[in-house]
């Protein structure tokens, strides 16, 4: 009975990544009174198996009509969409499917071998090395730059002057807000990344005549990468299944930033940076293999210690307690069977996930063979009802058009969303951690320096702002010298 | 593509000065020994600027550059455009007096009818579906949509 609920949490999962807005926390939200009537085992392996199912459905909007279903789905928009367009969305699909099983796999085995000692390790991170290792995300930020490090900066700075509004977390002051209410709450991730990818993207292609366009002909030459590419979408899942699994450790961060690391790494450490955001295969494999690797990963906190990652997270340990376990030390010891056989469900889901969306990659890229005037106009429907959704408010939709037409002008001007998108989510991250650092310190920034691992990540930082700068130099003259000539 | 780099630029720079305009509104140090609440944002919109400035500087050494090909859309392609926000706009504006299944359903026929050449069932039929089937699908996930003044979602 608990491998029928792991396959119904998976479908449920998968559909709830697939509709844009809802995300893993508010899909699990809403399906755990489903759960009322299970035992606590079937219940909580339900639910986490459509906390996982979520993270994979994301990306099949991701890839096949450029609208992220969730937020670690984003950064799969800029390689997996050009693929798709390409004629390769079964293998970007395929390829996202492997990647999310080996990495939700062997997340599950760390959590039975590395749990305590690898949460014991966490655990010394504090905010002072939570902002370090933010800067590290930060840095990373020059590899998503594109053709322009300079239009990538003031997109960076945006993302970060926007993560601003709200209310300041520290003294509660309102900031940016003018006077609107809505904004007391800051500016929402979710419409902006439907507005920017979804709604900009279907405005680009508004530009030619719609009549008789087909997105692709859905035909599914192959579900799994090239000869070629088969080396590299292997050392891609590894490095994106250790990334994803280290960041699950630590609470506090999230999946998004998971995925973005992953696809930032990807291209610095690529031969050939400049062919990202034209349809590698590294970069989808990466971050879905992150972004999976975490969501199995943010369980061992919560299971060992009884501390929530990230708030789908937070939702289970809510539904955990519902069913009268409480997550943390003693988890283990009072209640072994139900631990080990969530743990074997977290196995098991991971096969069930693959063997349930392999052979519907060919069933999913049909839809890029509806006429594409009616799939947009779906896609329109779609967004706006997943800003609405969030908090069934009119004005997350309004921001959400808002910035479609941003998206559209920026996508004009070749200005990159991606480094607006990652410090949209890294800056109140980033503020808060340097806050409270600072006030234990009080006031005192050598806490940076001073603490081993937050100087570690600083020094990480500083090399790959450096490196980045080495890199872009070269080509920066170049353009300047054609420029000349003309 | 000069004149409208120039702009862009610039309207960024001004962007960034009202941002520090604001910034000076709000406490520089925090009240806990760290930064406050204008802290971040004061710099980031004096960094918007400078940057901002440098390209702008940067455009005026190269020579004019003329707009790409395609740049600006055809006078079709802007009116579809134009169709596109109008009706995501109107929508927005009249959702709560109509509710989301009719003001959706109106919205794919209007976007159907503009954009493509469907036979009117064919419209019809997809704006239903897209309209009420949406809103009933969402319905069953507990999402609460507006219903507008005929109480019907």
């Amino acid at each position: 009975m608990n491998l029928l609920f792991a396959v119904i949490g998976c479908v449920l999962g998968t559909l709830i990544g697939v509709l844009p807005g809802l995300g893993p926390a508010a899909g699990t939200a809403l399906l755990i009174p489903l759960t009322f009537k299970l035992d606590p085992t079937a219940a909580i392996i339900m639910l986490s198996a459509i906390y996982y199912g979520a993270m994979y459905g994301g990306t099949i909007t991701s890839v096949l009509i450029n609208v992220p279903g969730e937020a670690a789905s984003v950064v799969t928009c800029l390689d997996g969409y050009e693929m798709a367009k390409q004629g390769r969305a079964g293998a970007a699909l395929g390829v996202a499917a492997v990647g999310s099983f080996i990495g939700g796999t062997v997340a599950t085995f760390g959590l039975v071998l590395v749990a305590l000692p690898l949460t014991r390790f966490a655990l010394k991170f504090g905010p002072a090395e939570y902002f370090s290792l933010l800067l590290v995300g930060l840095s990373l930020v020059m590899g998503l730059a594109g053709k322009s490090l300079a239009k990538a900066l003031v997109m960076g700075v945006l993302g970060l002057i926007f993560s601003f509004v709200g209310v300041d977390p520290v003294e509660g002051a309102p900031r940016f807000t003018f006077g609107i209410a809505p904004l007391m709450d800051g500016i929402r991730f979710v419409p902006v990344v439907m507005g920017f990818f979804g709604i900009g993207e279907i405005l680009i292609n508004a530009e030619r005549s719609l009549v008789g366009v087909i997105a692709n002909e859905g035909r599914v030459a192959s579900f799994f990468p090239r000869r070629d590419e088969m080396g590299i979408s292997v050392s891609s899942i590894i490095r994106g299944t250790g990334l994803g699994f280290f960041l699950g450790l630590i609470p506090g961060t999230n999946s998004a930033v998971a995925s973005f690391m992953s696809y930032a790494i990807e291209r610095k450490l690529s031969r050939h940076p400049e062919r990202f955001g034209t349809g590698v295969i590294e970069g989808v494999a990466a971050p879905e293999t992150a972004n999976n690797s975490y969501a199995n990963a943010a369980l061992i906190p919560l299971f060992t210690l009884g501390l929530p990652g990230s708030p789908t997270i937070a939702i289970l340990m809510g539904a955990l307690i519902m069913n009268g376990l409480t997550p943390g030390p003693l988890l283990f010891s009072q209640h072994a069977t139900f631990v080990w056989a969530v743990i074997a469900s977290l196995y098991i889901g991971n096969v069930i996930l693959l063997v349930l969306n392999l052979p519907l990659v060919g069933l999913w890229v049909k839809i890029l063979k509806i006429p594409y005037n009616i799939l947009m106009v779906f896609i329109l429907v779609f967004c706006i009802i997943g800003a609405y959704s969030l908090n069934n408010s009119l004005f997350d939709v309004g921001m959400m058009i808002v910035c479609g037409l941003l998206g559209y002008l920026f996508k004009k001007l070749d200005f990159p969303l991606a480094p607006a998108i990652l410090t949209l989510i890294l800056g109140p991250l980033m503020e808060r951690s340097l806050r409270e650092a600072l006030s234990m310190s009080q006031g005192d920034y050598t806490i940076f320096l001073t603490r081993p691992i937050s100087l570690f990540f600083l020094v990480l930082a500083a090399v790959i702002l450096a490196t980045s700068a080495w890199q872009a130099w070269p080509s920066a003259i170049r353009e300047e010298s054609k420029e000349a000539q003309v | 593509m000069s004149r409208v780099n120039t702009l862009v630029w610039g309207i960024l720079i001004a962007f960034g000065a009202f941002i520090v305009h604001q910034s000076l509104g709000h406490s520089y140090y925090g009240i806990d020994f760290g930064p406050g609440p204008g802290f971040f944002s004061f710099w980031l919109g004096l960094l918007l600027i400078v940057l901002s400035l440098i390209q702008l500087i940067m455009i005026y050494r190269r020579p004019a550059e003329p707009l790409p090909d395609g740049f600006i859309p055809s006078r079709e392609g802007m009116k579809r455009i134009l169709s596109i926000m109008g009706a995501l706009a109107v929508s927005l504006a009249v959702m709560n007096f109509l509710g989301f299944a009719l003001t959706m359903t109106a919205f794919c026929v209007f976007l159907l009818r503009r954009l493509g050449r469907q036979p009117w069932w064919q419209t019809l039929v997809l704006s239903a579906v897209a309209g009420f089937g949406t809103a009933y699908l969402f319905g069953l996930l507990q999402v609460v949509l507006p219903r507008g003044f005929l109480g019907v979602i």
